[in-house]
C-alpha cells in the first residue's frame, strides 16, 4: 500500500547538532536584542527628579547565557520526548525504558496509593494532600467521561460537585441521613441534574455548548448563595456529620472504632479512613468508565466525539448518548461532592467557584483527552506538583505557568495522547508507530 | 429487477424537505425494488444527498410519505430507521479518524442489536469483500488512505446487515482506479447477496453502468427515469453529464 503522504522533500533537517547549536544561537540573539535594554541598561528616576541609567552587562550576558543553554536542552527535549511526527533521535536503551515505565506505570501508582498512609503514617500534610489530589482524580475522571470520551465540553462541572456536596449537607444537617445512605443520593441528584443541563445543550457544540455549561455552573452557584433558607447562603452549611465506618464512628468515645478495637485513638485513624475512602470512590470511578469504554455506550461516546453526522448516519441515538455520558459524568462528580462535605464538615458555595471547573479541565485537557492514566497524572501534577513549589514563594504561579506552557508545547495531545483500543483482535498486533500518527487521506 | 415481490422495497411519494425556507425537495417520486441497484444522479445542490438523509429521518419531510417495505416510516427517528436495516454511508466518508478500523467496524453493528456470531459474520463478510481492511484492523481511521476509508466507510455500513444501503458519492475523491474497485465491490455485493442499493454520484458514466435503474435531480425534482443504459444514451444526460465539459 502506498504511504498516506509523501513528505515535503528538501526539507531543512530538524535533527542533529548543528542545527540544534544554529537554534540556540538564534535564540540567544534574540534574547540578547530583547534583554540588552530591559536588563543591560536600568533607568531609575534620580535624586534631582531626573533620570540616572546605569549598565548592567554581567546580568545581561548571564541572561543570554542560560538561554543559550536552555534552547539546546529544550530542544534535546524536544527531540527525545517531542511530538510523534518530528523526527527524533532516541537512543534505544532510552526508549526500551520508556516503554517499561510505560507499562508498568498505572500498576506502580495504584501499589504506591494504597502504601501511602503506611508510608507517611505521621505526616499529615502529605496524607491530606494525598486526599486532595485523589479528589482531584475523581473528578478528572469523572469530567473525563464527558470530555474526554463524548467530547463535549462542559465548563460547569463544579455545578455537579456543588450538588454532591450540598445535597449530602442538606440531607445528613437535616434528616440525619448516615453518608452511605447520601452517597448514592447525591449521585443520582448529580446526575438528575446532569440530564438537566443536557437537554437545552443537546443542540449545541463547541463553543456554544461551552458558554452555555459555563452559565450552568455559575446559576448553580448563584442559586446556592442566594436561597438562604435552603443553603445557609453565603454562610454554608457547617457541622456536616463525619463519615462512619458502616456505623461506627471514628471518633474517642466509648463506641468509637478505637474503643472497639482496643487501640489508642489517634486524630489519624479518620484521616486514613478518609483516604481509603477517596481513593475506594476514585478507582470506581475509574473501573466503571473502562467498562462502560468497552460497551455500546462507551463506543458511541468516543464516535460522538469524533464525528456527529457520522453517528447520526450509523443509527446512534444521539439524545441518549448525550444525555448518558452528562449524567455519567455529573454523577462521578456528585460522588465527589458529597466525600468533599464530609471530609471538610463545612461547605460554602466559595468552593464551587469557575476555577475549580478550569482546574478540573485542565486536568482532563493536560492528561490527555480520553486517558484515564493521563488524568490521574495530571491531577498529580496540576494539584501536588503545585504544592511542590510553594518554597518558590512570589515565583510559584511563573514556575508553574511554564511548566505548562512548555508541558503543551511537547505533549500537545496531553500528558497520554494515545487512546486504547476498546475492540480486541485475537492476536495482538505490534504497530510501529509510523503507522498511528495521522493520515491525510 | 426481482419480479417476485410486487411492492417496492423503498417508495418515496411526493416527498418534500427544506432547509429553512430554501426547499431542497420539491416533492420527489422514486422507487427501489429489492435486489437493485439505483443511481441516483445530479448536478450540485440538486438534492440528491438531500432525498438521502431525508429517507434517512434528517432532515424531517415537510410533506409526502416514504415507505419502507410496505411500512410508512415517514418522520421515524434515525435511529429507529437504522433498526430497520437501512444503512447509510454518508458523504465525504466521515469515519472515526482516532478509532481503528476495528472499532469503526464495530459502530456500524453496535447501532443494530446483532448478537456475536452476526457480528463475526459481518466482519468475515467485510474482509472478504476489501481484504485491505482486514490488513489495517489495529491502524486508527484517519491513518488509512482516501480509498481505504471509503472502503471502511462502506464496511462500517455493511456491519449493520443492510436490506438497503445508501451510498453518497462512495467515488468523491479517489483515483479512478480506486472508484472503480469500489464499484466492483458494489456490484459483487449485489450480485452475491442480493443486497438493494441506492447509490447518490456525481460520476454518473460510472454510476449509470453500475446501475440497473437511474433517476436523474434537478433542483430538487426527478426529471428523468429510466434503466442504466436508457439513460446513458439519452443525449441531454450526455450533454449534461458526460461530455458536457469536453464539449462545451
Amino acid at each position: 500500500m502506498s504511504a498516506t503522504s509523501a513528505r515535503p522533500s528538501p526539507a531543512p533537517p530538524t535533527s542533529g547538532a548543528a542545527f540544534i547549536f544554529k537554534k540556540a544561537l538564534i535564540s540567544a540573539g534574540v534574547a540578547l536584542v530583547l534583554f540588552s535594554l530591559m536588563i543591560g541598561v536600568r533607568t531609575e528616576a534620580g535624586p534631582q527628579g531626573g533620570l540616572i541609567y546605569w549598565t548592567r552587562f554581567g546580568d545581561l550576558a548571564v541572561l543570554v547565557a542560560t538561554v543559550f543553554g536552555g534552547s539546546i536542552i529544550v530542544e534535546l527535549l524536544r527531540q527525545w520526548w517531542g511530538p510523534v511526527d518530528s523526527d527524533r533521535f532516541v537512543p534505544k536503551p532510552v526508549q526500551t525504558a520508556m516503554a517499561f515505565a510505560g507499562r508498568w506505570l498505572a500498576p506502580a501508582l495504584l501499589v504506591f496509593a494504597f502504601l501511602i498512609p503506611v508510608i507517611f503514617y505521621n505526616q499529615r500534610y502529605i496524607l491530606d494532600l494525598s486526599i486532595l489530589v485523589l479528589t482531584y482524580v475523581m473528578l478528572g475522571w469523572g469530567l473525563n467521561v464527558v470530555v474526554g470520551l463524548a467530547g463535549l465540553l462542559d465548563l460547569g462541572y463544579v455545578a455537579f460537585y456543588a450538588v454532591g456536596a450540598y445535597s449530602y449537607a442538606l440531607l445528613a444537617t437535616n434528616f440525619g441521613l448516615s453518608f452511605w445512605v447520601c452517597l448514592p443520593l447525591a449521585g443520582i441528584l448529580a446526575a438528575f441534574w446532569g440530564v438537566l443541563l443536557g437537554f437545552p445543550v443537546l443542540r449545541l457544540r463547541g463553543d456554544y455548548l461551552a458558554i452555555v455549561t459555563l452559565a450552568f455552573g455559575e446559576i448553580i452557584r448563584l442559586v446556592i448563595i442566594n436561597w438562604q433558607s435552603l443553603t445557609g447562603g453565603p454562610n454554608g452549611v457547617s457541622g456536616i456529620p463525619r463519615p462512619t465506618l458502616f456505623g461506627i464512628p471514628l471518633d474517642n468515645s466509648d463506641d468509637g472504632l478505637a474503643a472497639k478495637l482496643g487501640i489508642d485513638f489517634s486524630p489519624t485513624h479518620r484521616i486514613i479512613f478518609l483516604f481509603y475512602l477517596i481513593l475506594a470512590l476514585a478507582l470506581i470511578t475509574n473501573w466503571v468508565t473502562i467498562r462502560l469504554r468497552r460497551l455500546p455506550i462507551g463506543r458511541a461516546w468516543e464516535a460522538l466525539r469524533e464525528d456527529e453526522v457520522a453517528c447520526r448516519a450509523l443509527g446512534i441515538n444521539v439524545t441518549t448518548t448525550k444525555l448518558t455520558a452528562f449524567a455519567t459524568g455529573a454523577m462521578f462528580g456528585g460522588f465527589a461532592g458529597a466525600f468533599f462535605a464530609t471530609r471538610q464538615g463545612f461547605i460554602s458555595p466559595e468552593s464551587f467557584t469557575f476555577q475549580e471547573s478550569a482546574l478540573v479541565l485542565a486536568i482532563v485537557v493536560l492528561g490527555g483527552m480520553g486517558s484515564q492514566l493521563g488524568v490521574a497524572l495530571a491531577a498529580l501534577t496540576m494539584i501536588g506538583g503545585f504544592e511542590l513549589f510553594r518554597g518558590l514563594d512570589q515565583y510559584r504561579m511563573l514556575v508553574f505557568g511554564m511548566a505548562m506552557v512548555l508541558l503543551m508545547i511537547w505533549r500537545p495531545r496531553g500528558l497520554i495522547g494515545h487512546r486504547a483500543p476498546t475492540v480486541f483482535l485475537e492476536r495482538n498486533q505490534a504497530i510501529s508507530s509510523d503507522l498511528v500518527k495521522e493520515g491525510h487521506g | 429487477m426481482t419480479a417476485a415481490s410486487t411492492t417496492p422495497l423503498l417508495a418515496v411519494r411526493g416527498l418534500r424537505a427544506a432547509y429553512g425556507k430554501i426547499e431542497a425537495l420539491k416533492g420527489i417520486d422514486i422507487e427501489i425494488n429489492a435486489g437493485e441497484i439505483v443511481a441516483l444522479i445530479g448536478a450540485n445542490g440538486a438534492g440528491k444527498s438531500t432525498l438521502m438523509m431525508t429517507i434517512f429521518g434528517k432532515p424531517r419531510a415537510r410533506a409526502g410519505r416514504i415507505e419502507f417495505d410496505g411500512h410508512d416510516i415517514t418522520g421515524v427517528p434515525t435511529h429507529e430507521i437504522a433498526r430497520l436495516r437501512i444503512a447509510q454511508s454518508p458523504e465525504g466518508r466521515r469515519i472515526f479518524p482516532r478509532m481503528s478500523v476495528a472499532e469503526n467496524l464495530q459502530m456500524g453493528a453496535d447501532a443494530t442489536d446483532c448478537s456475536e456470531a452476526e457480528r463475526a459474520a459481518g466482519l468475515e463478510r467485510v474482509y472478504a469483500l476489501f481484504p485491505r481492511l482486514k490488513e489495517r484492523i489495529a491502524q486508527r481511521g484517519g491513518t488509512l488512505s482516501g480509498g481505504e476509508q471509503q472502503m471502511l466507510a462502506i464496511g462500517r455500513a455493511l456491519m449493520s446487515r443492510p436490506r438497503l444501503l445508501m451510498l453518497d458519492e462512495p467515488s468523491l475523491g479517489l483515483a479512478p482506479l480506486i472508484a472503480r474497485q469500489i464499484f466492483d465491490a458494489i456490484r459483487t455485493l449485489n450480485r452475491q447477496d442480493g443486497l438493494t442499493v441506492l447509490i447518490v454520484e456525481q460520476n454518473a458514466n460510472h454510476a449509470l453502468k453500475l446501475a440497473h435503474r437511474g433517476y436523474v435531480m434537478v433542483n430538487g425534482l426527478i426529471t428523468l427515469a429510466g434503466t442504466g443504459a436508457e439513460l446513458l444514451q439519452r443525449p441531454e444526460i450526455r450533454a449534461a453529464y458526460l461530455e458536457g465539459g469536453r464539449r462545451g
